[in-house]
């Protein structure tokens, strides 16, 4: 295993674009080829933020420090150059593209990483789809459905876990996936990742949460904990089960001392 | 086909008392009373101002002169046999399977094929002209009497006096036509006005279904375009009414439909507005027997200054039929849409069900959409909605899709194409979707 992180933050400060005060005041977090790191913290602290700095949000912006992904400079590029890259984001709340299949999403994410005049070919395609679905233990018909169009809260979790398969990233970044979900979608993101993981164990993966329940499902090597726009304590996975019993004040309190 | 610009001489045919009396030279008796009466009440009706509230935001004054255009008489089109226009070629060779097919150029039925084994079951495909002159009697009762009279309005007044050519398809009691029946229309001529009718008579417990589209170049002159659809389902009846509107710029389009759905019928209509400067169509649904249901859909998807207008209306006027109306529109450039719909049901009409909705997708600053749905409810037992939204591509859809690495224009057309696909999909008639998708992705290309 290469031991250079995929994903090097520094000293990163951002904010909501056209506000004053920053939200995330000088992060740093270095992610090595297929560890699983979870970033813990309180609402407010500034997590999800920096999971959407990450994908690249056109609501925040960043004003200092660095990200650095597998190389290269990712505040200087788009959301898809990112994607493209390597990055994905499996959303908090997926957005409703009606009349779009979930099909027809994804074989045009996969042609868009073609050269312009290549043609992506749909047997492959389709054999592709069928065997992630397959993988995933999904019903088939469930690609002809628009692109979160009605969905559960636990089938747009599925539809993010089956898009990261077929996308096949180098660093995942779970945004609060297990947000408002009962026990069972929580399981399809935790299995998914498992299974994900499994399969390609060089997937790196930033699981970003507000409750340590998901980690009973996905086993972290470091766990981080977040407050107040700065990762305050890291450590293993008993950093997690510390924070479920005594809860973010000691943290806060330390932090504001 | 080229198109040279035409400038009217005195010896082409304007719209006058002199062209109606031409037009009507070979024409039966009545015929000729019909057109003579309807020229009568073309000069009675003053010219539709922004000031009805019809008409509040397509300013005919301004954006047509009538005097200007000449009229195309029938005489103008290619000869038998001609080579017909290599875009109405290609496009036709788009069309999926086919039960019939008719191609009407400059306002002229050149060429009419229908299935052998449909004829042999009594279905009637032919030139509308033909089949008057030949003295078909539901012509005579039907033409401009009980869906799009004279008596409607200015154009279609206009239409029933000058109407030179069209489409009259019969389909006998019980027989189903599987594949669509086509019209494809061509107008060439720059500054002309074709004026053209459809009479689609479904009888009971029949289907059929019906695929118009108007191509034409771009025209350097306001080209007027004006069709008079009036469609019948008699009891039982299903009855599909598709018109796709291509022409270039310069075209401008005016269709009056209309259609009488009666007991336990259906007859759904889709119009799609893609093409031409200015396009108006006003569409009456008729409710007329229980049981009856009309699905009414619409897309448009305007650039430049393109300028769409939809005025429609449900009319129920017997108890317990249905309707259900969509259209979708997106603008772009500083295209105007403009829906104005009503529902009305009529006093008893009990246990009416009856639905309208309007969306439309603003694509730039200069884009603007105009909905006024309506409702007028003379019934107690009825359930009625209506809707309209005008909206703009949601930024958080566009960086979804952009961080499964779609480039922002790829995103943008994807949302925008499933946007107007819905409505494609509610009437999947082979041909149609890939044709109207594939000119949608050409205007989207632009974006």
């Amino acid at each position: 295993m290469d031991n250079a992180p995929i994903l090097n933050v520094a000293a990163l400060r951002a904010r909501v674009a056209d506000e004053d005060l920053d939200i995330l005041k000088g992060v740093d977090l270095a992610i090595k080829p297929g560890e699983i790191h979870a970033i813990m913290g309180p609402n407010g602290s500034g997590k999800s933020t920096l999971a959407k700095v990450i994908a690249g949000h056109p609501a925040y912006e960043p004003t200092g420090g660095l990200v650095n992904f597998d190389g290269e400079d990712l505040l200087e590029m788009e959301p898809d150059e990112r994607a493209q890259a390597g990055v994905f984001m499996a959303f908090q709340y997926p957005v409703e593209i009606p009349g779009v299949s979930i099909a027809n999403f994804l074989r045009t994410a996969l042609q868009a990483r073609l050269e312009d005049g290549e043609e992506l070919d749909l047997f492959d395609f389709q054999e592709l789809l069928m065997d992630r679905m397959e993988l995933l233990e999904m019903d088939p018909s469930f690609a002809q459905r628009s692109v979160n169009d009605g969905f559960s809260g636990g089938e747009k979790k599925r539809n993010e876990i089956l898009q990261m398969a077929i996308l096949n990233p180098s660093l995942a970044v779970m945004d609060e996936t297990d947000s408002g979900l009962d026990i069972d979608a929580l399981k399809i993101v935790a299995n998914g990742v498992n299974t994900l993981k499994k399969e390609n164990p060089d997937i790196s993966v930033l699981l970003i949460t507000h409750y340590q329940r998901i980690l009973n499902h996905v086993t972290p090597d470091v766990v981080h904990v977040m407050v107040d726009g700065r990762i305050v304590e890291s450590g293993g996975p008993e950093v997690a089960l510390a924070l479920e019993a005594r809860g973010y004040e000691e943290y806060r309190n330390a932090h504001a001392a | 086909m080229s198109q040279a610009a035409v400038v009217r001489q005195r010896t082409d045919p304007a719209i006058g008392r002199a062209t109606v009396a031409g037009m009507g030279a070979a024409d039966p008796a009545w015929l000729r009373a019909r057109r003579d009466e309807a020229w009568a009440i073309y000069q009675a009706t003053p010219m539709p101002s922004t000031r009805s509230e019809e008409w509040r935001y397509t300013d005919l004054a301004r954006k047509l002169q009538l005097d200007d255009l000449v009229v195309a008489d029938g005489h103008t089109g290619p000869a038998a046999g001609a080579l017909l226009p290599g875009p109405l070629r290609r496009t036709m060779e788009q069309d999926g399977d086919s039960a019939g097919r008719i191609v009407d150029v400059d306002g002229k039925v050149v060429s009419v094929e229908l299935d052998e084994s449909l004829a042999r079951q009594g279905v009637v495909l032919t030139s509308l002209r033909e089949a008057a002159r030949q003295g078909d009697d539901n012509i005579r009762r039907l033409l401009a009497t009980a869906a799009v009279p004279a008596t409607d309005g200015k154009f279609p007044a206009l239409n029933a006096a000058l109407w030179s050519d069209g489409v009259f398809l019969r389909v006998p009691s019980g027989v189903t036509i599987e594949r669509p029946v086509r019209l494809s229309r061509w107008v060439s001529r720059s500054g002309s006005a074709t004026f053209t009718r459809i009479l689609i008579v479904a009888e009971a417990s029949s289907r059929l279904s019906f695929v118009e589209e108007t191509l034409s170049p771009d025209f350097d002159r306001t080209t007027l375009v004006n069709t008079a659809v009036e469609v019948f389902s008699r009891g039982g009846a299903q009855v599909q009414y598709v018109s796709l509107q291509r022409l270039g710029r310069g075209g401008f389009y005016l269709a009056n439909q209309r259609t009488l759905a009666e007991r336990d019928s259906t007859l759904d209509t889709l119009n799609v507005a893609l093409g031409g400067s200015v396009g108006r169509v006003d569409l009456n649904a008729r409710l007329l027997g229980p049981g009856a249901n009309s699905d009414m859909l619409g897309l448009y998807f305007g650039d430049a200054d393109q300028h769409f207008d939809f005025n429609t209306s449900q009319d129920h006027v017997s108890p317990h039929a249905h309707s259900d109306l969509l259209y979708k529109g997106a603008l772009d450039g500083s295209a105007r849409g403009v829906f104005r719909g009503i529902i009305r049901v009529h006093e008893g009409a009990q246990g009416t069900d009856a639905y309208q909705t309007n969306r439309n997708l603003i694509l730039s600053d200069d884009a603007i959409a105009t909905s006024l749905p309506n409702l007028e409810i003379g019934a107690d037992d009825v359930r009625c909605s209506h809707g309209a939204t005008v909206g703009q591509l949601d930024a958080e859809a566009l960086f979804y899709l952009m961080s499964r690495g779609l480039t922002r224009g790829r995103a943008e057309r994807l949302v925008v194409l499933g946007f107007l696909g819905e409505v494609l999909s509610r009437l999947p008639l082979g041909g149609v979707v890939e044709k109207v998708t594939n000119a949608i992705v050409a205007k989207l290309r632009n974006v």
